[in-house]
Protein backbone atom coordinates (compact mmCIF):
# COMPACT_ATOMS: atom_id res chain seq x y z
CA UNK A 1 0.00 0.00 0.00
CA UNK A 2 1.83 3.39 -1.36
CA UNK A 3 -0.53 6.71 -0.47
CA UNK A 4 3.00 8.64 -1.28
CA UNK A 5 1.75 9.85 -4.75
CA UNK A 6 -1.55 11.04 -4.18
CA UNK A 7 -3.91 12.52 -7.60
CA UNK A 8 -6.00 15.45 -5.77
CA UNK A 9 -9.30 16.04 -6.69
CA UNK A 10 -9.12 20.05 -8.50
CA UNK A 11 -11.48 22.20 -10.26
CA UNK A 12 -10.13 25.17 -11.93
CA UNK A 13 -9.99 27.54 -8.83
CA UNK A 14 -7.78 24.74 -6.98
CA UNK A 15 -5.15 24.00 -9.41
CA UNK A 16 -2.85 26.42 -7.95
CA UNK A 17 -3.26 25.17 -4.33
CA UNK A 18 -1.27 22.22 -6.05
CA UNK A 19 1.53 23.59 -8.23
CA UNK A 20 4.10 20.68 -9.00
CA UNK A 21 1.91 17.83 -7.07
CA UNK A 22 -0.36 15.60 -8.48
CA UNK A 23 -4.23 16.19 -9.30
CA UNK A 24 -7.10 14.99 -11.28
CA UNK A 25 -9.45 17.09 -13.03
CA UNK A 26 -12.52 16.27 -15.10
CA UNK A 27 -12.79 18.91 -18.10
CA UNK A 28 -15.33 19.43 -20.90
CA UNK A 29 -13.23 19.41 -24.10
CA UNK A 30 -13.50 22.56 -26.05
CA UNK A 31 -11.01 21.94 -28.49
CA UNK A 32 -8.46 19.52 -29.03
CA UNK A 33 -5.77 19.85 -31.33
CA UNK A 34 -1.58 18.94 -31.27
CA UNK A 35 -0.56 21.51 -28.53
CA UNK A 36 -3.02 20.42 -26.06
CA UNK A 37 -6.47 19.99 -24.92
CA UNK A 38 -8.62 23.24 -24.40
CA UNK A 39 -11.42 22.43 -21.77
CA UNK A 40 -13.56 23.63 -19.10
CA UNK A 41 -12.95 22.64 -15.80
CA UNK A 42 -15.72 21.99 -12.96
CA UNK A 43 -16.37 25.21 -11.79
CA UNK A 44 -16.50 26.12 -15.28
CA UNK A 45 -13.01 28.36 -15.48
CA UNK A 46 -11.13 27.67 -18.74
CA UNK A 47 -7.58 25.17 -18.23
CA UNK A 48 -5.25 24.48 -20.63
CA UNK A 49 -3.87 20.89 -20.70
CA UNK A 50 -0.63 20.00 -22.32
CA UNK A 51 1.93 16.99 -21.53
CA UNK A 52 1.25 13.53 -22.75
CA UNK A 53 -1.48 14.06 -25.45
CA UNK A 54 -4.73 11.20 -25.69
CA UNK A 55 -3.84 9.26 -28.06
CA UNK A 56 -7.81 8.11 -28.49
CA UNK A 57 -10.65 10.31 -29.64
CA UNK A 58 -11.97 12.37 -26.52
CA UNK A 59 -15.43 12.19 -25.27
CA UNK A 60 -17.46 15.39 -24.18
CA UNK A 61 -15.87 15.24 -20.76
CA UNK A 62 -12.80 13.85 -19.40
CA UNK A 63 -10.62 12.87 -16.51
CA UNK A 64 -6.84 13.97 -17.23
CA UNK A 65 -4.34 13.04 -14.28
CA UNK A 66 -1.20 14.97 -14.39
CA UNK A 67 0.96 17.75 -12.62
CA UNK A 68 -0.78 21.06 -12.40
CA UNK A 69 1.41 23.44 -13.90
CA UNK A 70 -0.41 26.73 -11.71
CA UNK A 71 -3.13 28.88 -12.69
CA UNK A 72 -5.60 26.88 -14.97
CA UNK A 73 -2.84 24.44 -16.61
CA UNK A 74 -2.25 21.02 -16.19
CA UNK A 75 0.38 18.74 -17.59
CA UNK A 76 -1.15 15.81 -18.40
CA UNK A 77 0.37 12.31 -17.36
CA UNK A 78 -2.97 10.16 -18.34
CA UNK A 79 -6.74 10.39 -19.66
CA UNK A 80 -9.74 8.78 -19.18
CA UNK A 81 -12.89 9.38 -21.21
CA UNK A 82 -15.92 9.93 -19.22
CA UNK A 83 -18.67 10.12 -21.47
CA UNK A 84 -20.90 12.58 -23.29
CA UNK A 85 -22.89 13.45 -19.84
CA UNK A 86 -21.42 13.99 -16.48
CA UNK A 87 -23.02 15.55 -13.18
CA UNK A 88 -19.93 18.47 -12.83
CA UNK A 89 -21.81 20.04 -9.77
CA UNK A 90 -21.52 17.19 -7.64
CA UNK A 91 -17.84 16.70 -9.11
CA UNK A 92 -17.43 20.27 -8.19
CA UNK A 93 -18.83 19.56 -4.49
CA UNK A 94 -16.43 16.85 -4.19
CA UNK A 95 -13.42 18.76 -5.24
CA UNK A 96 -14.29 21.48 -2.39
CA UNK A 97 -14.79 19.06 0.50
CA UNK A 98 -11.65 16.69 -0.71
CA UNK A 99 -9.82 20.27 -0.63
CA UNK A 100 -11.75 21.42 2.59
CA UNK A 101 -13.44 19.85 5.33
CA UNK A 102 -12.35 16.22 4.44
CA UNK A 103 -8.83 16.77 3.29
CA UNK A 104 -7.40 13.91 5.82
CA UNK A 105 -9.38 11.29 4.16
CA UNK A 106 -7.76 11.82 0.63
CA UNK A 107 -4.45 13.23 0.94
CA UNK B 1 -30.45 -12.55 -5.94
CA UNK B 2 -30.35 -13.33 -2.39
CA UNK B 3 -33.86 -12.57 -0.82
CA UNK B 4 -33.77 -10.57 2.62
CA UNK B 5 -33.76 -13.72 4.83
CA UNK B 6 -30.66 -14.98 3.91
CA UNK B 7 -28.91 -15.16 7.09
CA UNK B 8 -25.00 -15.36 5.89
CA UNK B 9 -24.30 -15.92 9.67
CA UNK B 10 -26.35 -19.09 9.65
CA UNK B 11 -25.33 -20.40 6.36
CA UNK B 12 -21.34 -20.19 6.85
CA UNK B 13 -21.18 -21.23 10.63
CA UNK B 14 -20.83 -24.71 10.27
CA UNK B 15 -24.18 -26.83 10.99
CA UNK B 16 -25.46 -29.52 8.61
CA UNK B 17 -22.95 -32.33 8.33
CA UNK B 18 -20.32 -30.72 10.37
CA UNK B 19 -20.06 -32.10 13.68
CA UNK B 20 -20.84 -29.45 16.25
CA UNK B 21 -17.80 -30.37 18.21
CA UNK B 22 -15.60 -29.45 14.92
CA UNK B 23 -16.96 -26.16 15.59
CA UNK B 24 -14.85 -23.41 17.90
CA UNK B 25 -16.22 -22.85 20.63
CA UNK B 26 -17.86 -19.39 20.77
CA UNK B 27 -15.54 -16.26 22.13
CA UNK B 28 -17.81 -15.13 25.01
CA UNK B 29 -16.00 -11.22 24.09
CA UNK B 30 -17.45 -11.30 20.65
CA UNK B 31 -20.96 -9.84 21.73
CA UNK B 32 -24.04 -9.83 19.09
CA UNK B 33 -23.29 -6.09 18.87
CA UNK B 34 -19.61 -7.10 17.29
CA UNK B 35 -20.90 -9.64 15.57
CA UNK B 36 -23.30 -6.88 13.77
CA UNK B 37 -20.50 -4.32 13.22
CA UNK B 38 -18.20 -6.60 11.76
CA UNK B 39 -20.48 -7.45 9.17
CA UNK B 40 -20.89 -3.86 7.91
CA UNK B 41 -19.97 -2.75 4.57
CA UNK B 42 -17.52 0.57 4.24
CA UNK B 43 -16.96 2.64 1.49
CA UNK B 44 -13.53 3.56 1.89
CA UNK B 45 -10.24 5.74 0.34
CA UNK B 46 -7.13 3.70 0.49
CA UNK B 47 -5.96 6.60 2.24
CA UNK B 48 -8.59 5.90 5.54
CA UNK B 49 -7.44 2.29 5.05
CA UNK B 50 -3.86 2.68 5.50
CA UNK B 51 -4.81 4.62 8.76
CA UNK B 52 -6.78 1.75 10.47
CA UNK B 53 -5.02 1.42 13.59
CA UNK B 54 -4.79 -2.32 14.36
CA UNK B 55 -2.01 -4.79 12.80
CA UNK B 56 -4.81 -7.38 13.41
CA UNK B 57 -7.42 -8.15 10.48
CA UNK B 58 -10.50 -9.02 13.84
CA UNK B 59 -9.94 -5.82 15.65
CA UNK B 60 -9.04 -3.56 13.19
CA UNK B 61 -11.51 0.00 13.36
CA UNK B 62 -12.12 3.05 12.21
CA UNK B 63 -13.74 6.61 13.59
CA UNK B 64 -15.02 3.67 15.96
CA UNK B 65 -16.44 0.83 13.70
CA UNK B 66 -15.07 -2.39 13.00
CA UNK B 67 -13.33 -2.51 10.10
CA UNK B 68 -14.00 -5.95 7.67
CA UNK B 69 -15.53 -5.58 4.55
CA UNK B 70 -15.22 -2.55 2.26
CA UNK B 71 -15.35 -1.56 -1.13
CA UNK B 72 -13.51 1.17 -2.98
CA UNK B 73 -13.47 2.55 -6.74
CA UNK B 74 -9.78 3.42 -8.60
CA UNK B 75 -7.94 2.55 -12.00
CA UNK B 76 -6.27 -0.67 -12.48
CA UNK B 77 -2.62 0.16 -12.49
CA UNK B 78 -1.33 -3.35 -13.09
CA UNK B 79 -1.93 -6.98 -13.15
CA UNK B 80 -0.72 -10.02 -12.15
CA UNK B 81 -1.75 -13.44 -13.28
CA UNK B 82 -1.30 -15.83 -10.15
CA UNK B 83 -3.50 -18.22 -11.48
CA UNK B 84 -5.92 -19.73 -9.27
CA UNK B 85 -5.04 -16.02 -8.34
CA UNK B 86 -5.08 -12.36 -10.22
CA UNK B 87 -3.51 -9.53 -7.98
CA UNK B 88 -4.49 -6.12 -8.87
CA UNK B 89 -3.30 -3.19 -8.18
CA UNK B 90 -5.82 -0.01 -7.68
CA UNK B 91 -4.76 3.34 -7.63
CA UNK B 92 -8.17 5.41 -5.86
CA UNK B 93 -5.99 8.95 -6.57
CA UNK B 94 -5.49 8.52 -2.50
CA UNK B 95 -3.17 5.99 -2.33
CA UNK B 96 -2.81 2.31 -4.13
CA UNK B 97 -3.20 -1.06 -2.83
CA UNK B 98 -3.37 -4.41 -4.10
CA UNK B 99 -6.54 -6.39 -4.71
CA UNK B 100 -6.36 -10.71 -4.73
CA UNK B 101 -8.98 -12.28 -6.83
CA UNK B 102 -9.35 -15.86 -6.72
CA UNK B 103 -11.06 -17.36 -9.26
CA UNK B 104 -12.03 -20.95 -9.68
CA UNK B 105 -15.20 -21.36 -11.62
CA UNK B 106 -15.78 -20.06 -14.69
CA UNK B 107 -17.61 -17.28 -13.64
CA UNK B 108 -15.17 -15.95 -11.69
CA UNK B 109 -12.41 -16.43 -14.74
CA UNK B 110 -14.99 -14.23 -16.69
CA UNK B 111 -15.31 -11.34 -13.69
CA UNK B 112 -11.54 -11.15 -13.98
CA UNK B 113 -10.92 -11.10 -17.89
CA UNK B 114 -13.68 -8.21 -18.27
CA UNK B 115 -10.77 -6.42 -16.35
CA UNK B 116 -8.20 -4.76 -18.01
CA UNK B 117 -5.27 -1.62 -17.33
CA UNK B 118 -6.17 1.55 -17.17
CA UNK B 119 -9.90 0.77 -16.20
CA UNK B 120 -11.78 2.11 -13.62
CA UNK B 121 -13.26 -0.69 -10.78
CA UNK B 122 -15.01 -0.88 -8.39
CA UNK B 123 -13.89 -3.69 -5.51
CA UNK B 124 -15.64 -5.16 -2.64
CA UNK B 125 -13.54 -7.45 -0.52
CA UNK B 126 -12.47 -7.95 3.14
CA UNK B 127 -9.28 -6.27 4.58
CA UNK B 128 -6.18 -9.01 4.91
CA UNK B 129 -4.21 -8.44 8.16
CA UNK B 130 -1.18 -6.09 7.86
CA UNK B 131 2.12 -8.50 7.25
CA UNK B 132 4.46 -6.30 5.24
CA UNK B 133 1.29 -4.60 3.51
CA UNK B 134 -2.11 -4.26 4.39
CA UNK B 135 -3.96 -5.43 1.25
CA UNK B 136 -7.90 -6.11 0.25
CA UNK B 137 -8.84 -9.92 -0.93
CA UNK B 138 -11.71 -9.17 -3.10
CA UNK B 139 -14.57 -11.07 -3.32
CA UNK B 140 -16.13 -8.93 -6.22
CA UNK B 141 -13.96 -6.19 -8.65
CA UNK B 142 -16.35 -5.25 -12.00
CA UNK B 143 -15.58 -2.21 -14.32
CA UNK B 144 -17.38 1.17 -13.43
CA UNK B 145 -19.45 2.03 -16.76
CA UNK B 146 -21.19 5.01 -15.19
CA UNK B 147 -18.40 7.60 -14.33
CA UNK B 148 -20.77 9.52 -11.82
CA UNK B 149 -19.97 6.36 -9.74
CA UNK B 150 -16.57 7.27 -8.78
CA UNK B 151 -17.83 10.91 -7.52
CA UNK B 152 -20.51 8.98 -5.54
CA UNK B 153 -18.30 6.77 -3.92
CA UNK B 154 -16.06 9.22 -2.68
CA UNK B 155 -18.99 11.53 -1.12
CA UNK B 156 -20.19 8.15 0.62
CA UNK B 157 -16.54 7.77 2.02
CA UNK B 158 -17.47 11.56 3.90
CA UNK B 159 -20.43 11.15 4.64
CA UNK B 160 -19.88 7.60 6.33
CA UNK B 161 -16.95 8.84 7.62
CA UNK B 162 -19.00 12.15 9.35
CA UNK B 163 -21.85 10.18 10.37
CA UNK B 164 -19.69 7.81 12.06
CA UNK B 165 -17.46 11.07 13.49
CA UNK B 166 -20.38 13.34 14.61
CA UNK B 167 -23.37 11.95 14.12
CA UNK B 168 -22.93 8.45 15.56
CA UNK B 169 -21.04 9.73 17.70
CA UNK B 170 -18.30 7.20 17.39
CA UNK B 171 -14.98 6.96 19.69
CA UNK B 172 -13.23 9.85 17.67
CA UNK B 173 -14.92 12.96 18.33
CA UNK B 174 -12.52 15.83 18.50
CA UNK B 175 -13.00 18.14 21.59
CA UNK B 176 -12.54 21.04 19.21
CA UNK B 177 -14.29 19.56 17.16
CA UNK B 178 -17.72 19.17 19.42
CA UNK B 179 -16.92 22.71 20.74
CA UNK B 180 -17.04 24.40 17.25
CA UNK B 181 -20.17 22.75 16.64
CA UNK B 182 -21.93 24.24 19.57
CA UNK B 183 -21.00 27.59 18.83
CA UNK B 184 -22.30 27.26 15.41
CA UNK B 185 -25.17 25.90 16.63
CA UNK B 186 -26.04 28.17 19.37
CA UNK B 187 -26.09 31.04 17.05
CA UNK B 188 -28.52 29.40 14.54
CA UNK B 189 -31.16 26.84 17.22
CA UNK B 190 -33.81 29.59 16.07
CA UNK B 191 -33.41 29.21 12.43
CA UNK B 192 -33.09 25.41 12.10
CA UNK B 193 -36.07 24.61 14.43
CA UNK B 194 -36.72 22.10 17.31
CA UNK B 195 -34.26 19.32 15.74
CA UNK B 196 -31.23 21.42 15.51
CA UNK B 197 -31.72 22.06 19.21
CA UNK B 198 -31.87 18.51 20.10
CA UNK B 199 -28.30 17.78 17.98
CA UNK B 200 -26.82 20.70 19.60
CA UNK B 201 -28.05 19.80 23.09
CA UNK B 202 -27.01 15.96 22.16
CA UNK B 203 -23.20 17.51 21.13
CA UNK B 204 -23.01 19.32 24.63
CA UNK B 205 -23.81 16.14 26.15
CA UNK B 206 -21.09 14.42 24.20
CA UNK B 207 -18.08 16.66 25.37
CA UNK B 208 -15.55 13.95 26.61
CA UNK B 209 -15.65 15.88 29.81
CA UNK B 210 -19.19 15.33 30.53
CA UNK B 211 -19.58 12.08 29.40
CA UNK B 212 -16.63 11.47 31.94
CA UNK B 213 -18.85 13.11 34.53
CA UNK B 214 -20.95 10.31 36.26
CA UNK B 215 -23.06 12.81 37.97
CA UNK B 216 -24.37 14.12 34.42
CA UNK B 217 -24.77 18.02 33.43
CA UNK B 218 -27.32 20.49 35.45
CA UNK B 219 -30.07 21.61 33.02
CA UNK B 220 -29.29 25.13 33.71
CA UNK B 221 -25.75 24.74 32.82
CA UNK B 222 -26.91 23.57 29.37
CA UNK B 223 -29.37 26.32 29.00
CA UNK B 224 -26.41 28.84 30.39
CA UNK B 225 -23.78 27.24 28.00
CA UNK B 226 -26.22 26.88 24.83
CA UNK B 227 -27.60 29.99 25.64
CA UNK B 228 -31.15 28.68 25.20
CA UNK B 229 -34.38 29.63 26.85
CA UNK B 230 -35.41 26.75 29.34
CA UNK B 231 -38.45 25.49 27.91
CA UNK B 232 -36.61 25.12 24.49
CA UNK B 233 -34.13 23.06 26.53
CA UNK B 234 -37.12 20.93 28.01
CA UNK B 235 -38.84 19.93 25.24
CA UNK B 236 -34.98 18.93 23.33
CA UNK B 237 -34.42 16.71 26.74
CA UNK B 238 -37.30 15.07 27.20
CA UNK B 239 -37.45 14.11 23.07
CA UNK B 240 -34.04 12.70 23.49
CA UNK B 241 -34.75 10.78 26.54
CA UNK B 242 -38.17 9.63 24.66
CA UNK B 243 -35.35 8.50 21.81
CA UNK B 244 -33.27 6.96 24.46
CA UNK B 245 -30.54 9.28 23.51
CA UNK B 246 -29.93 10.73 27.07
CA UNK B 247 -31.12 9.89 30.29
CA UNK B 248 -32.21 11.87 33.71
CA UNK B 249 -29.86 10.94 37.10
CA UNK B 250 -32.91 13.24 38.60
CA UNK B 251 -35.08 15.99 38.00
CA UNK B 252 -32.22 18.36 37.01
CA UNK B 253 -29.07 16.48 35.44
CA UNK B 254 -28.85 14.97 32.28
CA UNK B 255 -26.13 12.45 30.66
CA UNK B 256 -25.42 11.16 27.32
CA UNK B 257 -26.74 7.89 26.60
CA UNK B 258 -23.30 7.37 24.51
CA UNK B 259 -20.64 6.11 26.11
CA UNK B 260 -22.59 5.81 29.41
Amino acid sequence: MDTSNPAVFVNGELLHMHVGRRVRAVIQVIQSDNVGVTGKSTDGLQVVVKGILPSFALTNFVEVIGISDGDRSIRAEMWNNFGNTFDTDNYNQLCKLANGEFKHLFI
Amino acid sequence: MYSSEFDGAAAFSGGGFMPSQAAPAPDPSFSSHKNRNVRTLLPMTVKQISEISSNDESSATIDGVDVNTVTIVGLVCSIQDKEPQFVFLIDDGTGQIECGRWAHEQMEFNEVNQISQGMYVRVYGHLKPLQDKRSLNAYCIRPVTDFNEITSHFIECIFVQLYNTRLRGGGSIQPQLTSSNNVISSNQYNIDGGKNIDQMVLNFLRRPDFLANNNGVHRNVIAQQLNLPMDKLMEALESLNENSLVYTLDECHYKSAVNA
